[in-house]
């Protein structure tokens, strides 16, 4: 395989004023997660002392292997949401290494209103889940909430993929043979007490833990009994009488040796088999994609640069490099294993949505995961075009991505809207991690289209009223929508809600991929099979 | 979490890890060096650290690596967190009298299911031709005497178990 | 050269590293070995070594050895000519002295009279004086109780006062200002009384600094006398002897004559036969008679060091009514000899006993490097006798050498399974101190810092550990089960 040769100068303006940009978003970028992830208010920080409980993080590094990675998933989400007062949706999640397995750690944050479950609290246990399902990863639960938030329970409680869907997907975990541990730091209330039940091993930590359908002053409210918290549901009784918990310990971190003990039991699966060798590091520096990415999302630039520095040894096969140059499509290696590369240098042509369809196909029947870099604004419009067929092909795009069996991974780079999207594994087409850049933006069209599109259909509908409107008016009934459409549309608004994984600062991209394709290959991969391609 | 080792009653946390066929041993505050140990003979190796090499005697015996390096011996005692961290949960209500070094029994002055309150002395024990007395370190019943007069213990040993009173 | 001897098996009744020892030389000589033993050393080397082993019981293992009746009878049932007592035990006991004698076997030892005399530690000390020999000026109350303090604040301070029954520095006390002297007596009379139930004491001249000197003694039963120099055993703790040498760094040539012909005067006075020790306390150029130990000492291997002789086939050509095959002019020791006791204790937990079990055991070799030891490999270690495992002895042309020679052998010294002293002996022999010979017998209790020692250092620590974690399992397994990927991550966080 042949090495990218690239044909930046870092010596030019451009790619400095790019890099000193793309540096102030990533600083941007780690200060807020590091805000979002240890800053607290004192108050809730002596509250936990109080309570002898250790904070997340810290039971999270006393969980996880020393010396290992731990890739952290949404964590800003929540941001933009609840007044920004409910950090991370008050739960940490991520892929890290226990007794030198992968498992998804899913823990309550008590630090943050209690750990109770804000609607986006429960997506990111939901997603979490999900992720452990479609990568046959185990799971280990840090369970210390206060329980639902009531007075958003419209949105988390009934619908399909709201609460139930947790206590849905640890049965479905267990049916498929993934265990789960959940480590009881904290009362298990109502729904929650179902998390350690529905869990294959739970440790109950004695004094702090409890497992109860209704704490004492339900239970006093309902039948008048009198009972104190570990009568009613603490360590002893439950690991010593019901039988509900397996363990009882006798301090945090002793739960958390048991809990590695139990995670070193487990069998190690098969891994799914895809091409690997000795990794090697890319030839570029990668922290050049700063200098790259352009300052201004509307430029284009050649994402052949952007893989030059993210694969192993910057080498790229390059597939059909003369035809659909608009998607650029190749094979490569991160951390060793290949991959086939999907990138867009402009909008989806005809060509170039036969290529990528095209390209799937080879890379499903090779056993090649797939890894969709999206700077995509659509598909081509035009009466060329839908005469030869644009929609058709991009429908074909659309159902090679939708079919692959193969792991998808999507990274959104810069823009990605409309049908591109779509045709670029977005969300719904079951990437098994999806990541932004600080900078992306994801919106059905861009914001300065949407604004221009509903202004004019606003100016319209005046008109025919007879009413005329100055500048100024127009711009009083663009602007507002511009603003709306730019939040709605950036990176960390689509993070907040939990339309990705996380946003990954660029030089990380690499890394994360590495882990999420190590941990995806816990699944086994189905063999081909797609629906009808519309020819 | 890390591994815990004891050496002469001081705990170390370290981590060993393993990359491209060599050895990592990690300190706590990220301090680490590259580590290797190559068995030469029986009860004989060359540990090499961070390129330096040098030979050393040693034994294993259960949990215990004893190590003679530069001329002089040493017992590391590897600590199993299960075990250590474990440990509190036996004083949650009961607390045992344990054999502060190694010596004889020379008499047991409590007796099964006595009420003692703190301070009563519960054995007497001689070490050196020195003589000291066990005491309860709380009130509570006498559960369980572990030793009789005339036996030798080793250190931490332990001699008796009480049970605090239910309240 | 020995002649024939009228006993052919010879019994020790004793245990550890002097049984060996004596068994040793009695096969040297040709002659069979009988050993008595309890059940906590069914396993040791002397039984090994020895051809009769006898079990004996107890109610302690230490009573089973203490009790003559068996030890007797065990001699008699392997035609044992003579028993060996060793030292401890009942080396010192006159009336098994006796038994022996009525038994019809050899005691290899001075008479029971000896002992006795001896053993009474204000009777030889009157007798010594009534020798002419060098006392330290002294008051015991006994002789007129209504004089006593008079008596012994003529003496002068410094001055020791200590209960006349007791021993093993219980109720000790120093007094340098002569304004204490009544309530020191007072609180010694009240020990005396508390531990020994004898309220009597005598003072007499503290010597401060004093260094400890004593002399080998040989006699035998013609009347020859002869003494095999002397030894220093300065280097103690809790009366306990730690390091002994020969010669004494503190002795000019005329001095060491004056206290070696002092020692042979007394034991020709005593009439004593076989080997023994005189014992005096010396400082600032004057020296007294302290004691006489009847028995082979622990440390007599300095002096075989340095004279060439072997001090057990002497006491057993005395035993066997031989005359002594030298005169006082053909001793002519050389070099210089050290002797580190290796004890199983943690000098630097307050001298804490240990125990454990012997799993590893390799001594040091060498030119002029010798070890007595009782103990073997698999061995346990327990607090059910004295804590001496083994002796490290070492003779060089100087007492510089002999200190390089004496730290080696003690580094080369390997012990796995039980904690000892070794590192402590190392860092008495480096210090500045012992080097330039001016240690006392407080030394050590001046010195705290060299039984503490230091932790070891961050780079021993180091090794140490990553010994331990390659030789662990659980730490080996863990490093092998992280998958490749994640170890060369390492700490990554996104």
């Amino acid at each position: 395989m042949q090495r990218v040769s690239s044909l930046i100068d870092t010596r030019d303006d451009d790619y400095r004023a790019n890099d000193l940009h793309n540096r102030r978003l990533a600083s941007e970028l780690k200060e807020r997660q590091k805000v979002a992830r240890h800053v607290r208010p004192e108050r809730d920080r002596e509250r936990l002392r109080r309570q002898n409980k250790m904070f997340v993080r810290d039971r999270i590094e006393a969980l996880l292997d020393p010396g290992t990675p731990f890739l952290e998933l949404s964590t800003l989400a929540g941001n933009m949401a609840y007044d920004g007062e409910v950090p991370g949706a008050a739960q940490v999640t991520g892929i890290g290494i226990v007794s030198g397995k992968e498992v998804i750690v899913h823990a309550d944050d008590a630090s943050v209103k209690g750990g109770a479950w804000y609607p986006l609290s429960v997506k990111k246990i939901v997603r979490a889940l999900d992720i452990a399902i479609e990568n046959h990863l185990p799971v280990v639960h840090l369970c210390d909430s206060a329980g639902g938030f009531l007075p958003l329970q419209a949105e988390f409680f009934a619908d399909r993929y709201f609460a139930g869907r947790i206590f849905r997907n640890q049965s479905i975990l267990s049916k498929m043979g993934v265990p789960q541990v959940a480590v009881v730091m904290g009362h298990c209330t109502a729904g929650g007490a179902y998390i350690p039940a529905l869990s294959d091993y739970n440790i109950i930590v004695r004094g702090t833990g409890a497992i109860f359908l209704g704490g004492p002053p339900l239970v006093k409210a309902a039948t008048g009994e009198e009972v104190t918290v570990e009568e009613l549901g603490g360590a002893d009784m439950h690991t010593s009488v019901s039988g509900t918990g397996d363990y009882a310990a006798s301090s945090e971190l002793h739960a958390i040796a048991i809990a590695r003990d139990i995670v070193e039991r487990f069998r190690r699966p098969e891994k799914a088999g895809v091409d690997w060798i000795e990794p090697e590091p890319p030839a570029y520096d990668p922290e050049q994609l700063y200098g790259i990415i352009p300052r201004d999302p509307r430029v284009q630039f050649d994402m052949r640069e952007v893989i030059a520095r993210m694969v192993d040894g910057s080498r790229f096969h390059e597939y059909q490099p003369r035809y659909g140059q608009s998607l650029i499509c190749g094979f490569a290696r991160v951390h060793g294993y290949q991959i086939g590369i999907l990138a867009n240098n402009g909008v989806l042509f005809n060509d170039s949505s036969l290529k990528g369809a095209h390209f799937i196909q080879l890379c499903d029947k090779n056993r090649t995961p797939l890894l969709f870099l999206q700077n995509i604004t659509g598909f081509m419009v035009g009466r060329e075009y839908e005469r030869r067929g644009i929609t058709k092909d991009g429908a074909k795009l659309i159902m090679a991505v939708a079919g692959a069996s193969v792991p998808k991974f999507t990274v959104v780079c810069n823009g990605s809207y409309g049908a591109g999207t779509y045709g670029m594994s977005g969300r719904a087409f079951d990437p098994r991690f999806m990541f932004s850049w600080p900078q992306s933006q994801v919106s059905v069209m861009g914001a300065e289209q949407a604004a221009g599109v509903l202004t004019d259909v606003k100016l319209r509908q005046l008109a025919r009223s007879g009413l005329q409107l100055s500048e100024q008016e127009t711009a009083a009934i663009r602007d507002p929508v511009l603003e709306d459409y730019r939040r709605q549309s950036s990176a960390y608004y689509a993070t907040s809600e939990i339309w990705d994984d996380g946003i990954l600062d660029p030089v990380d991209t690499r890394n994360a991929i590495g882990i999420s394709l190590s941990a995806a290959l816990n699944a086994p991969i189905a063999s081909p099979h797609y629906g009808v391609f519309r020819m | 979490m890390h591994h815990t080792f004891d050496i002469g009653g001081n705990s170390h946390a370290i981590w060993l890890s393993r990359s491209a066929e060599e050895y990592r041993l990690t300190l706590a505050e990220d301090r680490s060096a590259v580590v290797a140990f190559v068995q030469t003979r029986d009860g004989e190796g060359r540990l090499t650290v961070d390129g330096s090499s040098e030979p050393i005697a040693y034994v294993v015996e259960g949990d215990t690596v004893h190590i003679h390096l530069r001329g002089r011996s040493y017992a590391v005692r590897y600590v199993d967190p299960l075990v250590a961290l474990a440990v509190e949960a036996d004083t949650a209500g009961h607390h045992i009298a344990r054999a502060p070094m190694p010596g004889v029994v020379v008499s047991v002055k409590a007796v099964v299911g006595e009420r003692v309150v703190a301070g009563t002395v519960v054995a007497v024990i001689e070490s050196m031709k020195l003589e000291t007395a066990i005491r309860a370190a709380q009130d509570g019943i006498v559960e369980k005497i572990h030793v009789t007069a005339g036996e030798s213990f080793d250190r931490d040993a332990a001699l008796v178990t009480l049970s605090r009173e239910a309240s | 050269m020995i002649g024939r001897f009228s006993f052919g098996v010879v019994l020790v009744a004793n245990r550890g590293e002097i049984a060996v020892r004596i068994i040793r030389t009695v096969q040297k000589l040709g002659l069979q070995s009988a050993v008595v033993y309890h059940e906590v050393d069914a396993r040791s080397l002397a039984v090994t070594l020895a051809d009769h082993a006898i079990k004996i019981s107890g109610k302690t293992p230490v009573s089973s050895y203490l009790d003559a009746d068996q030890i007797i009878a065990a001699a008699l049932s392997v035609g044992a000519g003579a028993i060996h007592p060793g030292y401890g035990f009942l080396s010192e006991n006159a009336g098994f002295a006796r038994a022996v004698g009525a038994a019809g076997l050899v005691f290899v030892g001075p008479s029971a009279s000896a002992i006795e005399l001896m053993g009474d530690k204000i009777r030889a000390r009157n007798f010594v004086a009534r020798s002419g020999f060098p006392v330290a000026p002294s008051a015991i109350e006994e002789d007129d109780p209504g004089t006593f303090l008079d008596r012994a604040r003529a003496v002068g301070a410094p001055l020791l006062v200590k209960p006349s029954a007791g021993g093993g520095g219980k109720g000790m006390r120093i007094v340098r200002d002569l304004a204490e002297l009544d309530d020191a007596v007072a609180q010694a009379r009240g020990e005396g009384q508390r531990y020994f139930g004898d309220g009597r004491l005598y003072a007499e001249r503290f010597v401060e600094r004093p260094r400890h000197i004593e002399v080998q003694v040989l006699g035998d039963s013609f009347g020859n006398v002869v003494h095999l120099h002397e030894r220093e055993c300065s280097v103690q703790r809790r009366f306990q002897k730690i390091i002994e040498e020969t010669p004494s760094p503190a002795l000019s040539t005329d001095l060491r004559k004056s206290i070696c012909e002092t020692a042979a005067g007394i034991a020709r006075a005593a009439g004593y036969k076989n080997a023994g020790t005189v014992e005096f306390i010396y400082g600032r150029g004057e020296f007294y008679f302290l004691e006489m130990n009847t028995r082979l000492q622990v440390e007599h291997p300095v002096t075989e060091m340095t004279t060439g002789l072997d001090l057990v086939e002497q006491q057993l050509a005395v035993s066997a009514g031989h005359p002594l095959a030298f005169k006082q002019d053909d001793v002519r020791p050389s070099g210089h000899a050290i002797e580190a006791r290796l004890y199983a204790e943690a000098p630097e937990r307050d001298f804490a006993p240990t125990t454990g079990k012997v799993l590893a055991l390799e001594y040091p070799k060498g030119d002029g490097v010798r070890v007595d030891s009782g103990i073997a490999q698999g061995q346990l270690v327990t607090t059910a006798f004295d804590p001496m495992l083994a002796k490290i002895i070492v003779h060089a042309p100087t007492r510089t050498e002999a200190i390089a020679r004496a730290s080696q052998a003690i580094e080369d010294f390997v012990l796995l399974g039980c904690e000892t002293n070794a590192a402590f002996l190392g860092r008495i022999l480096r210090d500045e101190g012992f080097k330039a010979g001016e240690v006392h017998t407080g030394y050590l209790d001046e010195h705290p810092r060299i039984a503490k020692g230091a932790a070891p250092d961050e780079g021993i620590q180091r090794r140490l550990l990553a010994a331990a974690a390659l030789l662990t399992r659980p730490v080996r397994d863990a490093a092998h089960a992280v998958p490749a990927l994640h170890a060369s991550l390492g700490s990554w966080r996104n």
